[in-house]
């Protein structure tokens, strides 16, 4: 499990990071881990929701800095 | 007849004249066929002057006749009309011109005129020049459009200002030229040279407001045909009325029915295309958005599961465990304990039972020799050996004393 860097520029896409996300909420909903292994998983899934969101709030920004002065 | 001429003998300018004159009017009548490229009435002059061009040469020749002959009812004589004319080589000896002397001109038919066309067509036909293949699209918003057109003519006017309106950026190169009459195939083939030679025009339109078939005639010249065929630069037709249709309507790109509609094909509508555009801005940003949504509300509806959005439970099940196990370990041990002392119980209880302690307090007593060992019998101890008796309340040391009959020997 890599430590999340929030200075760096995200190495994974919105789809490499939602694609890792949801199999990372499968495993967790299908159980049978340690509690170790729960636990990192939940601490990646947080990285990777906060990736998602990043990417996200980015596009939101640049469909607002798009928008039509004129209209 | 006279005397040949020589350096000492030479002929007077007359005899010379008379001369041609006489062997030019042995060549008799002719049947010819031209195109009236000039024509002169002198105010009430018994003799017209015209001069009949050859249109596939670059040669005419001047021709006189009769007024009479010239004002035929019928024959409507005017500068381009094809003609056939009957006349005789003249040689006119006043001033030494050569002339036909025309006794009947006859115009060229427009059965005869249509059917040339036609020849014409089909030849150009047979050679693919009016092939679908060779049409070239037009340009999209070109930015000049070259234009040949009569001087001041409707046609122009119409191209210039319907285009300007549609596309106001639009800039024009304009080839004025003589739209009918002989000279007018020539003219239009100089101007599309000339636009096509410039490579800022991007497309030509050719216009020309309605005439009679005659008057359209040189929209159908060969010579302006193949032009257009050699043209780089797309070309656009608009020739007469919609029902009027010369060869170069078949040669050029687009035929525009009329040079309003020549404007309308050349230039997009500037209103048009900016609703397009902006409707087209709104589509893709409303599509952006609605996708930008659907992903932010799929990230909600993960992170709001309970495996992300409450990581506690991740440890409340394992507390439970733990609890659960503590108390099945403590249980378990203190049963045990439980378990022991009963059993040490009932061990003591058997000890105390077993112990002759009892049996001494009921008033037994136990007799042992200085050894410990457990007397039994009389006879195993000896006279005046030490004993020692318990009894419940403590030891008593005793010496035996034994009389001389045995009589006790027996208990």
């Amino acid at each position: 499990m890599s430590t999340p860097d929030p200075a760096a520029e995200p190495t994974q896409t919105y789809e490499q990071a939602r694609e890792e996300l949801a199999d990372v909420v499968r495993r967790l909903e299908a159980g049978g881990l340690t509690l170790e292994e729960s636990l990192g998983l939940w601490e990646r899934g947080e990285q990777l929701a906060e990736l998602c969101q990043h990417w996200l709030d980015r596009a939101r920004e640049r469909l607002a800095a798009a928008a039509p002065t004129d209209t | 007849m006279t005397s040949p001429s020589s350096p000492e003998a030479p002929w007077p300018v007359r005899t010379v004249a008379r001369k041609v004159a006489e062997w030019i009017g042995r060549l008799g009548e002719v049947w010819v066929e031209g195109q009236v490229a000039q024509l002169s009435r002198r105010g009430s002059a018994a003799t017209v002057f015209l001069t009949l061009r050859d249109p596939a040469a670059d040669l005419s020749v001047p021709v006189t006749c009769h007024r009479d002959v010239a004002d035929r009812p019928g024959l409507e004589l005017t500068e381009g009309a094809r003609v056939v004319v009957r006349a005789r080589p003249d040689y006119y000896v006043a001033r030494g011109s050569f002339s036909l002397r025309a006794t009947e001109i006859r115009a060229v038919g427009l059965g005869e005129l249509l059917a040339r066309i036609e020849r014409i067509r089909r030849l150009l036909a047979a050679e693919g020049l009016f092939d679908a293949v060779r049409k070239r699209p037009l340009p999209f918003a070109p930015a000049v459009v070259g234009v040949i057109t009569g001087r001041d003519s409707a046609a122009e006017r119409d191209v210039l200002v319907t285009a300007r309106r549609r596309w106001p950026a639009v800039r024009f190169a304009v080839h004025n030229c003589a739209v009918q009459g002989p000279t007018a195939a020539e003219s239009v083939i100089a101007g599309l040279q000339r636009l096509d030679a410039d490579p800022t025009v991007e497309v030509i339109v050719i216009a020309r407001g309605g005439g009679s078939v005659e008057d359209l005639l040189p929209f159908s010249d060969e010579g302006l045909v193949r032009a257009i065929a050699a043209s780089r630069t797309p070309v656009v037709t608009a020739v007469g009325h919609e029902t009027d249709t010369t060869l170069v309507d078949h040669v050029a790109d687009v035929r525009a029915a009329t040079p309003t509609d020549a404007a309308h094909r050349v230039v997009p509508e500037i209103g048009e295309q900016r609703r397009l555009v902006d409707g087209l801005r709104a589509r893709a940003r409303h599509l952006l958005a609605g996708r930008l949504e659907q992903q932010e509300r799929w990230l909600d509806s993960v992170r709001s599961r309970p495996v992300l959005a409450d990581p506690t439970r991740l440890l409340a099940g394992r507390a439970d465990d733990v609890t659960a196990l503590r108390t099945r370990a403590t249980r378990t041990v203190t049963h045990r304990v439980e378990v022991a002392e009963r059993d040490l119980e009932h061990a003591r209880a058997r000890v105390t039972a077993l112990s002759p302690a009892a049996t001494l307090q009921r008033g037994y007593a136990v007799v042992q020799r200085a050894d410990g060992a457990l007397v039994r019998d009389p006879a195993e101890v000896g006279d005046d050996e030490r004993l020692l008796v318990r009894v419940a309340g403590g030891r008593l040391p005793v010496r035996v004393d034994r009389p001389t009959t045995g009589e006790d020997a027996q208990p």
